[in-house]
């Protein structure tokens, strides 16, 4: 049973590379903050805003490094525990990306503000935040890419929303560094067996070399702008 | 604390808008009854819109759920306007706290749609004293430069209009809430629509700025925010600051609002038909449509990169060769772009291998996606003796001006 689902899956992810994910994604779309985008992976789209380093809150403020203030904010209603979590996960994500030591006793603010959600929330909030700090020119130790992926009742697996939410079974979301593409955040939902994980896992590793090129190409051209204008 | 991170006006700041004022100008050219451009976009959820005035930013969203009535009003429905001060608006924005601001923006927002009975509350009713539709407004400020008040109201009322409830029948004690593919969605009856307009006043009621902007605002002696409807009933009306106001300015300002009035909710109207036009053609709708995703860059990449990096930093400022085209392709003879691996790349001056060897190696293991180009460029052009570089010709001048000395 096990033999015969991998099988499928394999078939399947020669489906997944030849597919281009569809990523947009506009720079400096706020004029307050110091670096703002909004993003979009498919029909998901949140908008993501930094300020920093700015002055830090006596009770929060570390001395030996930037403390960062994360905000994820739904569209509707209070932030609920999941919202709570949702910000945990990319307030650590971005904690380790940013070379917070070099603006100690300062905090950074970094917002996500959610936009419409079609399944790829996660991913697509951490990846808008990546892009924020690029576009507001903070220092980085490494730049980051999320991606979401979805493994449906038949054992297929999914790079991309898939069209009836019903199918979904479980949701892997990873992180991957720049330097190493090692894996910084795992985040998972759902039932499935280690295969499908192991083969998730490397299925988004794929993904993310498109997430990579794609925050690479809009940077140029925000370069390009920035020079001619 | 949080003073700190406030936008502080400066006294400088503060005498020339006055002094603009007092020759009749505005910082950003409008004149004092103009107002900033409204522009309205729609979510892909009902009820979900985005409202820029000029640069200030909104995002409002209804959401509805079933609720037992408050007992004083067993008939009605409940209608909940939230606006939240986001933090990407403005650094000294903090959701835990509510400040002055938030509870004066909620207040007034409340009065002007809610207790003005905009929104038909008694349709909202499905079983008397028992299950009534509670809808929730919930106004995000994603950008504030001056005037959140305008913004939010028209984010809040567009919003409003969007909506659709989904459709519930009663059978007997039973009551089915239907899917959207069963049975079409009703929209919110909305018997008039209100909107509120802001007028800044300067200098004891000597001029009057409509839609003020940050600045504006900041500088401003107290501000008046009137809500009114298309048929230019007043709705609510909040006098804030510390000016001394004639009547017959108030009778002023409030007539002024009732023409904008109009305007505005015209373009609401305008903004819903259109949107209800597309939706109704099955035309894609989302905000994901306004983000153009044109993959290929305008230019190639490698001149972008060369003319980002090449450039000294004196001339940034002080030469105007800068931008010319004629620069960016000296420098692309000069210079190579290599390939290393998998979306990397590697910037080489000319004469610059040997150097570049040291680093080099790592990028083949990495899916390093960042370009990495050696810092060492402006020196290394300096010395090479080959370059084009403008800042070697300088430097020529200087040895041949050297040589007219001694001679």
């Amino acid at each position: 049973m096990i033999e015969s689902s991998i099988t499928t899956n394999r078939m399947d992810t020669s489906n997944i590379f030849e597919k281009e994910l569809d990523l947009r994604c506009q720079f400096n779309i706020l004029t307050r903050p110091n670096g703002s985008v909004i993003y979009c992976e498919g029909e998901t789209t949140v908008i993501a805003g930094i300020y920093g380093p700015v002055n830090c809150k006596m009770s929060k403020m570390l001395s030996d490094k930037a403390y960062i203030e994360m905000n994820y904010r739904p569209k509707a209603g209070v932030p609920s525990v999941q919202d709570r979590f949702y910000e945990d996960i990319i307030k650590n994500t971005c904690e380790t990306a940013l070379a917070g030591a070099l603006y100690p006793r300062a905090s950074v603010i970094i917002t996500v503000q959610e936009m419409h959600d079609d399944g790829q929330l996660i991913s697509c909030a951490i990846n808008a935040a990546c892009l924020a700090c690029l576009d507001s020119g903070i220092d980085m130790r490494f730049i980051f890419a999320s991606i979401s992926c979805f493994l449906t009742k038949d054992g297929n697996l999914h790079l991309e929303t898939p069209n009836s939410k019903n199918d979904i079974q479980a949701v892997f979301v990873f992180v991957f560094d720049s330097v190493k593409g090692d894996v910084i955040v795992s985040h998972t939902e759902g039932v499935y067996s280690i295969d499908n994980y192991k083969q998730g896992l490397k299925i988004s590793r794929e993904g993310s070399k498109q997430v990579f090129k794609f925050m690479e190409q809009e940077m140029a051209r925000r370069m390009k702008q920035e020079n001619t204008s | 604390m949080s003073k700190l991170r406030e936008a502080i006006i400066s006294n400088c700041e503060k005498n020339f808008l006055l002094k603009c004022l007092k020759e009749n100008t505005r910082l950003d050219g409008r004149s004092f009854d103009e107002f900033r451009n409204i522009k309205i976009e729609f979510g892909k959820d009902y009820g979900c819109c985005c409202v820029y005035l000029g640069e200030t930013k909104v995002l409002a969203q209804v959401t509805g759920e079933i609720q037992i009535p408050k007992s004083s009003r067993p008939s009605e429905g409940i209608l909940n306007i939230n606006v939240e001060l986001n933090p990407i608006a403005a650094p000294n924005f903090d959701p835990s706290s509510k400040n002055d601001l938030f509870t004066q923006l909620n207040r007034t927002l409340e009065k002007c749609i809610k207790d003005s009975k905009a929104i038909d509350l008694e349709s909202l009713c499905i079983k008397m004293s028992e299950k009534v539709w509670a809808l929730r407004v919930d106004v995000n400020v994603l950008n504030h430069m001056g005037n959140i008040l305008d913004c939010a109201s028209i984010a809040a009322l567009t919003a409003l209009c969007h909506y659709r409830r989904p459709d519930v029948t009663c059978d007997g004690e039973v009551s089915i809430i239907h899917r959207f593919d069963q049975r079409d969605p009703i929209p919110i009856v909305v018997h008039h629509y209100p909107v509120c307009i802001t007028y800044s006043i300067f200098e004891r009621g000597q001029f009057i700025l409509a839609d003020p902007t940050l600045l504006e605002e900041g500088v401003a002696d107290s501000f008046l925010n009137v809500s009114m409807n298309a048929y230019k009933e007043l709705c609510g009306l909040h006098l804030g600051g510390k000016a001394e106001l004639d009547i017959d300015v108030m009778i002023k300002i409030t007539q002024k609002v009732g023409k904008r009035a109009v305007i505005v909710v015209e373009q609401i109207k305008r903004a819903l038909e259109l949107e209800n036009s597309r939706r109704s053609k099955k035309e894609s709708i989302g905000f994901h449509n306004l983000v153009s995703n044109s993959n290929e860059i305008d230019d190639n990449f490698e001149r972008c990169f060369d003319s980002w990096r090449i450039t000294p930093y004196k001339k940034k400022h002080s030469s105007n060769n800068y931008d010319s085209p004629q620069l960016g392709i000296q420098e692309n003879k000069s210079d190579k772009m290599e390939q290393r691996g998998m979306g990397s790349a590697v910037l080489i001056p000319q004469g610059f291998e040997e150097v570049n060897k040291d680093w080099g190696g790592n990028s083949e293991d990495d899916d390093a996606d960042v370009v990495e180009i050696p810092r060492e460029i402006p020196s290394v052009s300096l010395v090479d003796s080959d370059s084009e570089e403008e800042t070697t010709i300088v430097l020529n001048a200087k040895e041949q001006t050297k040589k007219k000395w001694k001679k």
